[in-house]
């Protein structure tokens, strides 16, 4: 019987405050960029897209994903 | 001083002018609710209370020079009371433009995720600080040094000399103000462009309003130096116009500094 891992971001020492909005926001935005400078299936960067799930609330990922399709992201990418 | 009079104090005569400006401020107020929110006879109630402000201000005044000037009321221990009230005045303004500096600097400093955690936000467009930022921004001081010229040539008893130097503040005044609105006229951005457009007009608005409220405060004291109502002795009226100027003068290098290259570049 295999054990299940469950594990969230690891702590960031650039976000050391108990509010994680940045580090979230930091995330989404590494995990992007790191897909358009290695494309899709480097598998590079799927580390990033599981430290912003696990940190982000959905809806501010469904905003985000709307906003980048409808090109009024304000963050850097 | 009359002469029965045996203390050094001025005991005021009544005067009709705080409750017309009381009632001038409250007709503006309600006045200017009312037009903002496009009630019926908002706008007119609104002018009514400014042209009863503006008149109130222009007599009391009036008769603030007629007791001071011309019946000699403003004795040395009298004097004291402006000179605190301008004191205090300015330090109050000190913390109204502190707030917006605060204002600005807290949305700049810690950009919100909002606006994608990046100063200025994505799209807005800032103004080159090197441009007329930075041209505009000695010629407020070099106006501060004229009204000290001003300043040392009442207390030499120079009257004309007096009288230039202040045509000198005034005109560099006015050409700070002149580059201002050309600034704003140029200006890629307005102040409903997100949270920057909000501080950046608000901040650098009002200092402006300020440096106007400085020169017609500068432009009656030239006019009274031209008259004759200013001495060596007692020039009140222009001292507290020479604090004001030179809170105004030393406040524009916050915005050039902060708002215009640091939060701009």
């Amino acid at each position: 019987m295999a054990e299940i891992e469950l594990k969230t971001a690891p702590a960031d020492f650039r976000f050391p405050t108990t509010n994680q909005t940045r580090h979230c926001f930091t995330r989404y935005i590494e995990f992007h960029k790191c897909v358009n400078a290695k494309g899709d299936d480097s598998g590079e960067c799927e580390k990033f897209a599981k430290y912003y799930r696990s940190l982000c609330p959905g809806e501010w990922i469904e905003k985000w994903n709307e906003q980048r399709e409808n090109g009024n992201f304000p963050g850097p990418l | 001083m009359i002469e029965s009079q045996r203390h050094s104090y001025h005991l005021v005569d009544p005067s009709p002018w705080p409750i017309s400006g009381s009632l001038g401020a409250l007709a503006t107020t309600v006045g200017g609710v009312m037009y903002m929110h496009s009630f019926q006879g908002g706008a007119t109630l609104l002018s009514l209370g400014l042209i009863f402000i503006l008149y109130t201000m222009f007599v009391w005044w009036r008769d603030v020079l007629r007791e001071s000037t011309l019946e000699g009321h403003h004795t040395k221990a009298v004097q004291l009371g402006p000179r605190y009230g301008s004191i205090l005045f300015i330090v109050s303004e000190v913390m109204f433009l502190f707030a917006f500096f605060w204002a600005s600097s807290h949305s700049s400093l810690a950009p919100t995720v909002e606006i994608g955690g990046i100063w200025p936000p994505k799209g807005i467009g800032v103004l080159d600080p090197w441009e007329i930022p930075f041209l505009n921004t000695p010629i407020l001081p070099s106006s501060g040094a004229a009204v000290t010229w001003a300043h040392h040539a009442i207390l030499a008893g120079k009257e004309k000399r007096a009288v230039y130097a202040l045509v000198a503040t005034v005109s560099l005044a006015l050409v700070s103000t002149g580059f201002q609105g050309m600034e704003y006229y140029q200006a890629p951005s307005t102040i409903s462009d997100s949270i920057y457009g909000s501080t950046f007009f608000l901040a650098t608005g009002f200092h402006g309003f300020h440096v106007i409220i400085g020169t017609l405060f500068l432009i009656i004291c030239g006019i009274r130096q031209y008259l004759g109502h200013l001495t060596k002795e007692h020039h009140v009226g222009f001292e507290a116009a020479a604090w004001y100027w030179h809170f105004v003068d030393v406040v524009r290098l916050f915005p050039f500094v902060s708002i215009y290259w640091w939060g701009g570049i």
